[in-house]
């Protein structure tokens, strides 16, 4: 059995977005190897780089911060990325476990 | 993601309704799939693999497509038996780990909105609050008073309704007695041996934040057990 251990990100977005601010979620949608969050896990960033949450144990909440603020700028609705072990950009912020992860990215609009 | 498809989450997740969020990873469409529901749109030749996703409880992109299906379940429902110091920390622990919280207690001047605020506090005898609590195999008990009076009848209630974790505070003398009794009011040993008697990992604190770690520790790991 499991528990949804649902820690209430969605709703906390829902509340961002009724004081006016821009949201995008990024979702944990594939894992390979030893990856620290589960497929499912979340974080919401907002236009000014505001996080909460996470889908990762830290080590690419920095880059997927960045990628949604991109969206936001360029108003895009959806964007998939994936971190690597042998991708330049988890090297650069760290992908320390070993694990891949693809994150998806969308907007709430 | 639509600002309505994510009101609807919300609703459905305050009313513990179960659902999947069904998402076209291609152009950011997404649904609300409930079940029973036909899906529409693109999504719709989707249909099967989306309840099956729902069925097995699973998240994950559906193989060879673009779909990706996350599936919210009702959390676990853990009924505790007195609205005492340790139970203030149980409910906090239960609020970060999305463990749903019920508190049964008779004694008025323990069951008080100002000890336990936000929280439905049933405040009657164990026999009379489960007729209006909804228990299956999937609910937890917490038996926290010690007062036979008050415990017994809750944890007869969990053993013939077969809750997966059945726990009770108190010594082992205190838990020794307790298990005489259930025998003579005539529970197996099998059935009495259910019960995690004295609650919790051994974690070696005694005070009230400590116990409840090591109680919500073991309701956890017994959680992945089943």
């Amino acid at each position: 059995m499991r528990n949804s251990f649902d820690e209430k990100i969605l709703d906390e977005a829902l509340d961002w977005i009724k004081t006016n601010q821009k949201v995008v979620l990024a979702t944990v949608i594939q894992t390979w190897g030893s990856s620290p969050r589960q497929v499912g896990s979340r974080m919401i960033v907002n236009e000014n780089g505001d996080f909460s949450g996470s889908v990762s144990g830290g080590c690419v909440e920095t880059a997927v911060v960045r990628e949604c603020i991109d969206l936001i700028k360029e108003n895009k609705a959806c964007k998939k990325i994936e971190f690597k072990v042998s991708n330049e950009s988890a090297w650069e912020v760290g992908l320390a476990c070993g694990g891949e992860i693809a994150v998806y990215l969308e907007q709430v609009n | 993601m639509n600002i309505k498809t994510l009101e609807q989450i919300i609703k459905n997740k305050s009313s513990k309704v179960e659902f999947a969020i069904v998402t076209n990873l291609k152009n950011g469409e997404s649904q609300v799939y409930e079940p029973g529901q036909k899906l529409s749109g693109d999504f719709d030749k989707f249909q099967k693999e989306v309840e099956n996703f729902f069925k097995s409880k699973k998240n994950g992109i559906i193989e060879n497509s673009d779909i990706f299906v996350e599936t919210y379940i009702r959390p676990i429902k853990v009924i505790i038996i007195g609205a005492v110091h340790i139970a203030q920390y149980l409910v906090d622990f239960a609020k970060s780990l999305n463990f749903e919280i019920s508190i049964i207690d008779p004694r008025g001047y323990f069951a008080t909105s100002q000890r336990f605020p936000d929280l439905k506090i049933v405040n009657k005898w164990p026999v009379e609050a489960f007729k209006e609590i909804e228990t299956n195999e999937n609910t937890a008990l917490i038996a926290l008073t010690h007062d036979p009076k008050i415990d017994d009848p809750a944890l007869q209630h969990a053993l013939n309704k077969k809750f997966y974790y059945i726990g009770a505070l108190g010594s082992k003398k205190t838990h020794e007695n307790r298990c005489q009794r259930l025998k003579e009011s005539g529970f197996t040993s099998e059935q009495i041996n259910l019960i995690h008697g004295p609650i919790g990992i051994k974690l070696g604190g005694k005070s009230a934040p400590e116990i409840a770690l090591s109680i919500i520790a073991q309701l956890v790991s017994e959680t992945y057990k089943k």
